[in-house]
């Protein structure tokens, strides 16, 4: 199978710009995505924190509406899935969905066993081993953060309270956020990235197309053009304007028809 | 015809002289219609390489999660696998480098074919993404990485063998030409 010279031109071109640029636009697009999903951690176990604390003195006290209060009105904020305190049973002493509350959660479910996975629980983890990601009812991807809740001197020294000076953890924060922004934001950027790799691609084929064209291709027809012209006896026009080297191409043609036709003469006469 | 340069291929047709007697045009027909086929063969060695491509990274896609992970004191032999930002910044320089390699083959006329150490690098690039849990993100980039390089490397391998077909139809014209005017 014999390509054009355009094919042969264009081809290697097309190929290389693509492919190349789809790689990076992946590699890109999963440093992003990867980028965006540890700021969305951070920010989510700093929001965990935030309740913990404001929990704390509550909890010091064992004042549990004001706990339940916090819990409600952090669980009712826009994008928050869920807000829920375990004890150290597993057992949800306060959430902001009141159905739940008082249920045992099994330590081999998601979000448990990251701790629970071993023989002796662990007492502490880095944020990204807190963060675990699901769906909810309606089809929305859920980045949830379990934030240890732990011991310090003065719960254990507190009056009201029969913690231990030995237990590290009292209990665990479960926190959840819809990514459903994250998400929309991720969908935009793949079709940007997705527009920019066709304008690249377009931009490229027609660029190297158009520039072979004007200077190489069409000079090549009219040469082409000329040869055939020559060929066929028509010895007596001129080469065609061309660039420099095709320009003496045409020439030389001339002077080969030119001396050609001499010869002929010279063989022909008697 | 011995080497795997490309450079001495063309070298060696273009010196090849005209056989003076009718058993010598027959023999150098011969060779020259047996290169034919070796050229047609090569010339496909590229589409192959892709497809065992394609199949090992459809297995990598199906198995590769299934595979167990290292026990922890062979992980601890090898220490902390590097991090998916760095694996994937070296994709790009190989890719990048592989991409001006071939290129430059093209732009030389050297005929010479790298698939097989292509398809290696991929393989390792799977396998280091493996181990980094990570490979799930970055499949796609590899797969990519790899038909962008193996494309341009098959498509250069085609393009080449076809260019030597040519010429040894052409040389081949010539030793019939050869013939009829011996016989004439």
């Amino acid at each position: 199978m014999e390509m054009s010279l355009s094919a042969r031109a264009i081809v290697p071109v097309t190929i290389t710009v693509t492919g190349f640029v789809v790689v990076c636009c992946l590699l890109l697009y999963q440093a992003i995505k990867q980028d965006m999903i540890q700021d969305t951690v951070r920010h989510e176990t700093a929001l965990a924190q935030t309740v913990v604390r404001s929990t704390r003195y509550a909890m010091l006290k064992s004042d549990r509406a004001t706990v339940q209060n916090i819990v409600t009105t952090v669980g009712s904020q826009q994008d928050v899935e869920q807000v829920r305190i375990f004890n150290k049973r597993g057992v949800i002493m306060f959430s902001s969905r009141p159905g739940e509350l008082n249920r045992q959660v099994d330590r081999n479910s998601e979000g448990c066993i990251i701790c629970h996975g071993g023989a002796t629980p662990l007492a502490t983890m880095g944020s990204m081993q807190q963060a675990r990601r699901y769906q909810n009812d309606r089809g929305e991807t859920v980045l949830a953060i379990t934030a240890p809740i732990y011991n310090e001197s003065d719960c254990f020294t507190a009056t009201c309270h029969l913690h231990s000076a030995s237990q590290k953890v009292l209990g665990t924060l479960d926190i959840g956020l819809s990514q459903k922004n994250l998400q929309a934001s991720l969908a935009a950027l793949r079709s940007r990235m997705v527009l920019f790799s066709v304008m690249v691609l377009f931009l490229t084929v027609v660029g190297v197309s158009a520039l072979l064209r004007r200077s190489l291709f069409q000079p090549l027809q009219r040469l082409t053009s000329y040869a055939l012209e020559l060929a066929a006896g028509q010895g007596d026009s001129e080469p065609p304007e061309l660039n420099d080297e095709l320009e003496i191409i045409g020439r030389t043609l001339k002077e080969l028809a030119e001396s050609s036709v001499k010869n002929s003469g010279k063989i022909s006469r008697p | 015809m011995k080497t795997r340069s490309g450079k001495a291929m063309t070298k060696l047709f273009h010196d090849l002289p005209l056989p003076e007697t009718p058993e010598g045009n027959e023999q150098a027909r011969r060779e020259a219609a047996a290169r034919v086929r070796a050229y047609q063969r090569r010339a496909l060695r590229g589409v192959w390489y892709l497809v065992a491509f394609l199949g090992v990274s459809l297995a990598v896609q199906q198995w590769f999660s299934h595979l167990p992970d290292f026990p922890p004191s062979a992980r601890q032999l090898l220490g902390l696998p590097p991090s998916p930002k760095m694996i994937s910044g070296l994709l790009i320089v190989y890719s990048f480098s592989a991409l001006i390699l071939i290129l430059g083959r093209m732009t030389t006329g050297n005929g010479a074919f790298s698939g097989l150490p292509h398809v290696g690098y991929l393989v390792v690039f799977y396998l280091f993404y493996h181990v980094a849990h990570a490979l799930d993100d970055n499949f796609h980039a590899v797969l990519a990485a790899g038909i962008t390089i193996l494309s341009l490397e098959s498509y250069h391998v085609w393009t080449w063998n076809q260019e030597r077909i040519r010429q040894e139809k052409q040389h081949i014209i010539r030793l019939d030409r050869m013939r009829e005017w011996k016989k004439g």
